[in-house]
């Protein structure tokens, strides 16, 4: 509470103090008199201006996030206060993700968006997911769990960052966003378009960033609290400490919810009920020059579900229960010597492991138990060099080493990795930047990589800029990929990862298994990463300081995408399958986002993104005229590339409109949004594996959803609302429950103990 | 309970009298029409789903496409043989006879004669005339929603017993010839074959 005034005196060196709108402190501004005199700007917001100024001397005051203020002597001396207002659309917000060093939305020649604190609170969100799934051109799509899907790809490509760490664990690709609670979530930087070229493998749609919370108040703590339909329940605590350059902060979440059921029919939940723990400690010390920082995370989750399995014409019941562990440790060096150079030692070490086990439950005979363990282990050292004023440098190397036991796959598994990624930003003038970077991987299992990227901006204006990125993306064969050793007995097929199918044929050849080969022994095992080249261009317009159109228009193309492919006909009749680089993707499609700020207590938005994905081997064969399909009395037609509907669960267009509006009177803020997906396909019907039929379609959707929150003066916030307020369901969509509510509330102990 | 009938018959002769190749004036006009056999039942054999062992093997249920109707056992004069998801023809190791098979591609229609590259084959022990297997015959298996369906633009050129030629499409594996779209792979009855044929009897390969 620095900036209290003491109105009676009335000097003509009166402290001002600089606030945001809502009239908080804003600590990091500074202001400038004339040309080049700065004036000190405390850490309450508060300056004061120096005798003898001429009364039409022209005052400017800047802030980071803030659009700059210019003034009169004459006038700001009449002032106590001086109100700045934040950059519409997250403009302002420094982005670490994109280059790896902190550059903020505006100046980054590459699409990039911020959700902010405020954004997520505003959604009423527990999980990830449900803040994710309400941004422009972002899906969630259910596939072995909440899955993201960015650019018309899918969550394999898609790598995700905790404070700018990787996180691990896939099932069958997905990253599943449900592990992640919001409560401590700070801000979360969306980057768009590959971005291999400082992340290497997954980072081919775009990165997600999570960045933590780091809260710089000398004590604070806080309990939060959201209860939902469904039973669902999320608790969280956290508290902080600053004192001395050291900085603690906790966090504990506790997660609880009794899944839904959309078949009541069905035995089992479509939603498995589940209970998930997540803690985190961040430590963090400076001295002098030195930064050191340790981050750790661990995660718990448990569930439980029913099924049936049906044997010889009898379904009988059998107990499903999983638990999922997630833990990682990540310290950082930073040592800063000058402010020309920067140097950063930092690794992250991870654990995930899954256990899942399956037993009838008249008997307890186990169907099925499967374990999988992944450690990963990664320390990275980055050198940063300010050249002149104009230029950044930034040189990484790191090695990687990760290993995988399962019970799919035989033995330990062991890879590793090395990687050295160079990058130059630079702005040859205020309206030029250009961001070139190149990575460079070699892996035990892959061979090598190159990963170039470049992406430029030019400014019209101040209001008008325009961004250019070209880059390339690469993705490594996952651990299924390489290592899956599995035998369908009841079907009678045989599935080899890549680095299995030699041992695996052998040993089928001895047991007199095999017909035929119907691939050249020696294509076996060679399985290359899957590839892309991506180009990404837009604009940022900002037709007023309350007006903002943003527009991107992408496209990938994806080369040497891993599918599984038979290579062996066995004397069963049946096939052995392994994995290889077979098909080819383009994606590609517009995004815009407008956002028009009509009053300082009203915000309007609307994004939309245009989609089109298209298997491009699909394309050829529909043009050779060698694909088909059948109408209602199953005779079969040639498909023709008007049928064609592209890539499965992907909407052509999607979209969202969302109003947020602090009521003045009340001080209640209102967060109404509408996200809509367009008709996606769901599965092939009419049998040639393709979408191109009617019934393969799933309805378009809405989701209305409402927050309404509001902060008391000594800081205790209230909130209520709901999703999908109009209960619209698609079976198609298992993770849509239907409508929820909710309540919920934040007690910040600091603040009831200060304003006491 | 081997429920089936057929839409019979329409081979209509117009003119009785056989024309040899170098009568081209007066040719007699031949209209060959398709038969649909439907709900052909061949179980496959029962199987042990934990172990992959085969309990109980069941016999393929053979068609003579010359008579469109059923042959009882292996000795007969049949042309083509079902059980599950295999397809088999009367030669090799799968019968006494010398039919043979082709899989092209392309639609039932537009098939109006034999192309010279379709590959006659019998079926071998190390390789069937009509390939089994996912993806590789006569069908796709989806193995996500476990359906069965018959790969469009699939025709299965056969040579008969007799010589003659004749196409022949799978329309579906499940009872009553439904859309795909209605087929539980739970509850919808099979392996039901439905599909249609058409025979050149006079020897020639156009249809």
């Amino acid at each position: 509470m620095g900036c209290l005034l003491f109105p009676f005196l009335t000097l003509a060196s009166d402290p001002i103090c600089i606030r945001d709108q809502a009239g908080k402190p804003i600590p990091h501004a500074y202001v400038k008199i004339g040309p080049d005199k700065v004036v000190p700007v405390d850490s309450t917001g508060s300056f004061e201006l120096p005798d003898n100024l001429e009364d039409d001397q022209l005052i400017e005051v800047f802030a980071m996030g803030f659009d700059a203020r210019q003034i009169l002597v004459r006038e700001i001396s009449e002032l106590s206060s001086l109100l700045l207002t934040e950059k519409i659309g997250q403009m302002g917000e420094v982005v670490v993700a994109a280059t790896r060093t902190d550059r903020s939305v505006e100046d980054l020649p590459m699409p990039v968006t911020v959700i902010s604190r405020k954004q997520i609170q505003e959604t009423g969100g527990m999980r990830l997911s449900e803040v994710l799934r309400e941004q422009t051109g972002l899906q969630v799509v259910s596939d072995h769990g909440s899955g993201l899907q960015m650019q018309g790809l899918s969550s394999d490509y898609i790598l995700i960052l905790l404070d700018g760490e990787p996180l691990i664990g896939r099932t069958a690709g997905t990253f599943d966003l449900d592990r992640i609670s919001v409560t401590n979530i700070e801000r979360i930087e969306v980057l768009r378009g590959p971005s291999s070229a400082i992340y290497g493998s997954e980072a081919m749609a775009g990165v997600i960033n999570i960045i933590t919370k780091s809260n710089g108040q000398p004590f604070a703590a806080s309990l939060e609290s959201r209860f939902r339909s469904f039973s669902t329940m999320d608790l969280s605590g956290e508290a902080s400490f600053n004192q001395n350059d050291w900085s603690v902060q906790a966090y504990l979440n506790r997660f609880r919810t009794d899944g839904f059921d959309l078949n009541p029919d069905v035995p089992g939940n479509t939603q498995a009920p589940f209970q998930a723990t997540t803690g985190q400690v961040k430590l963090g010390k400076k001295s002098g020059k030195w930064e050191f920082r340790i981050y750790s995370r661990m995660y718990r989750e448990d569930s439980e579900n029913v099924l049936q399995i049906n044997e010889n014409g009898t379904g009988r019941l059998a107990d499903l229960s999983s638990e999922r562990r997630d833990l990682n440790l990540n310290p950082t060096v930073t040592y800063r010597p000058n402010e020309h150079w920067q140097l950063t030692l930092r690794s992250m070490t991870s654990v995930f492991e899954t256990h899942s086990l399956t037993e009838m439950q008249e008997d307890d005979f186990v169907v099925d138990a499967q374990d999988f363990q992944q450690r990963y282990h990664r320390t990275e050292f980055q050198l940063d060099r300010q050249l002149e004023n104009n230029q950044l440098l930034t040189l990484g190397m790191g090695h990687l080493l990760e290993t995988v036991d399962a019970t799919r796959y035989e033995d330990l598994n062991r890879f590793d990795a090395g990687y050295l990624y160079l990058q130059h930003q630079w702005d040859p003038t205020d309206r030029w930047n250009i961001v070139t970077g190149v990575r460079g991987d070699l892996h035990s299992q892959y061979g090598e990589r190159i990963s170039p990227k470049i992406s430029w901006m030019y400014k019209f204006s101040e209001k008008f800029s325009w961004q250019a990125s070209l880059g390339a993306g690469f993705k490594a064969p996952d651990f299924r990929q390489l290592l899956l050793n599995f035998n369908n007995a009841s079907a009678g097929y045989y599935v080899f990862g890549a680095n299995m199918v030699q041992e695996g044929i052998e040993r089928l050849q001895s047991q007199g298994l095999v017909q035929q080969l119907l691939l050249d022994p020696s294509q076996f095992g060679a399985l290359q990463a899957e590839s892309s080249l991506a180009i990404n261009t837009g604009f940022r317009w900002k037709l007023s300081n309350d007006l903002l159109l943003q527009g991107n228009f992408f496209q990938n193309n994806i080369s040497n995408l891993i599918e599984t492919a038979p290579f062996a006909r066995l004397t069963s009749g049946q096939n052995a399958f392994s994995y290889f680089n077979v098909s080819r993707v383009r994606t590609r499609g517009i995004e815009l986002d407008w956002t028009w700020r009509l009053t300082s207590h009203l915000q309007v938005s609307a994004g939309y993104m245009y989609l089109d994905a298209n298997d491009l081997d699909v394309l050829e064969q529909i043009d050779s005229g060698e694909l088909f399909r059948r109408d209602s009395e199953n005779r079969t037609q040639r498909v023709s590339r008007s049928d064609y509907g592209g890539l499965f669960n992907r909407s052509r267009h999607s979209g969202n409109l969302k109003i947020s509006y602090q009521e003045p009177v009340s001080g209640i803020n209102l967060a109404l949004r509408a996200i809509h997906r367009g008709t996606f396909g769901f599965g092939d019907v009419n049998g040639n594996l393709i979408l191109d039929d009617p019934s393969e379609y799933a309805q378009a959707m809405t989701s209305w959803n409402l927050s309404l929150s509001k902060t008391l003066s000594n800081g205790l916030l209230l909130e209520t609302g709901g999703f999908n307020l109009l209960n619209q369901l698609n079976q198609y969509e298992p993770s849509n429950p239907g409508r929820t509510l909710f309540v919920g509330a934040k007690v910040p102990f600091h603040q009831l103990v200060n304003s006491k | 309970m081997n429920k089936w009938n057929t839409f019979q018959a329409g081979i209509l002769l117009l003119a009785l009298s056989t024309s040899c190749e170098e009568n081209t004036v007066e040719e007699p006009e031949i209209e060959l029409q398709a038969v649909t056999v439907e709900n052909l039942h061949a179980p496959g054999d029962l199987m042990d789903r934990s172990t992959g062992e085969i309990t109980e093997v069941r016999p393929f249920r053979y068609f003579s496409l010359e008579d469109n109707q059923m042959v009882e056992d292996r000795e007969g004069d049949w042309d083509i043989g079902f059980k599950g998801t295999t397809i088999i023809v009367n030669s090799g190791s799968s019968g006494s006879g010398t039919a043979q098979a082709s899989v092209v591609t392309g639609t039932f229609d537009e098939i109006t004669s034999v192309p010279a590259t379709a590959d006659f084959k019998s079926d071998r022990e190390d390789g069937m005339a009509i390939p089994t297997g996912s993806g590789n015959g006569w069908y796709n298996y989806n193995s996500s929603s476990h359906i069965v369906s018959p790969i469009p633009g699939r025709v299965l050129l056969i040579r008969t017993n007799e010589g003659n030629h004749a196409k022949v499409e799978i329309l579906s594996y499940y009872q009553d010839n439904p859309p795909l779209s209605e087929v539980d792979p739970m509850t919808t009855p099979s392996p039901y074959f439905t599909f249609r044929y058409l025979i050149q009897p006079d020897g020639t390969i156009n249809f």
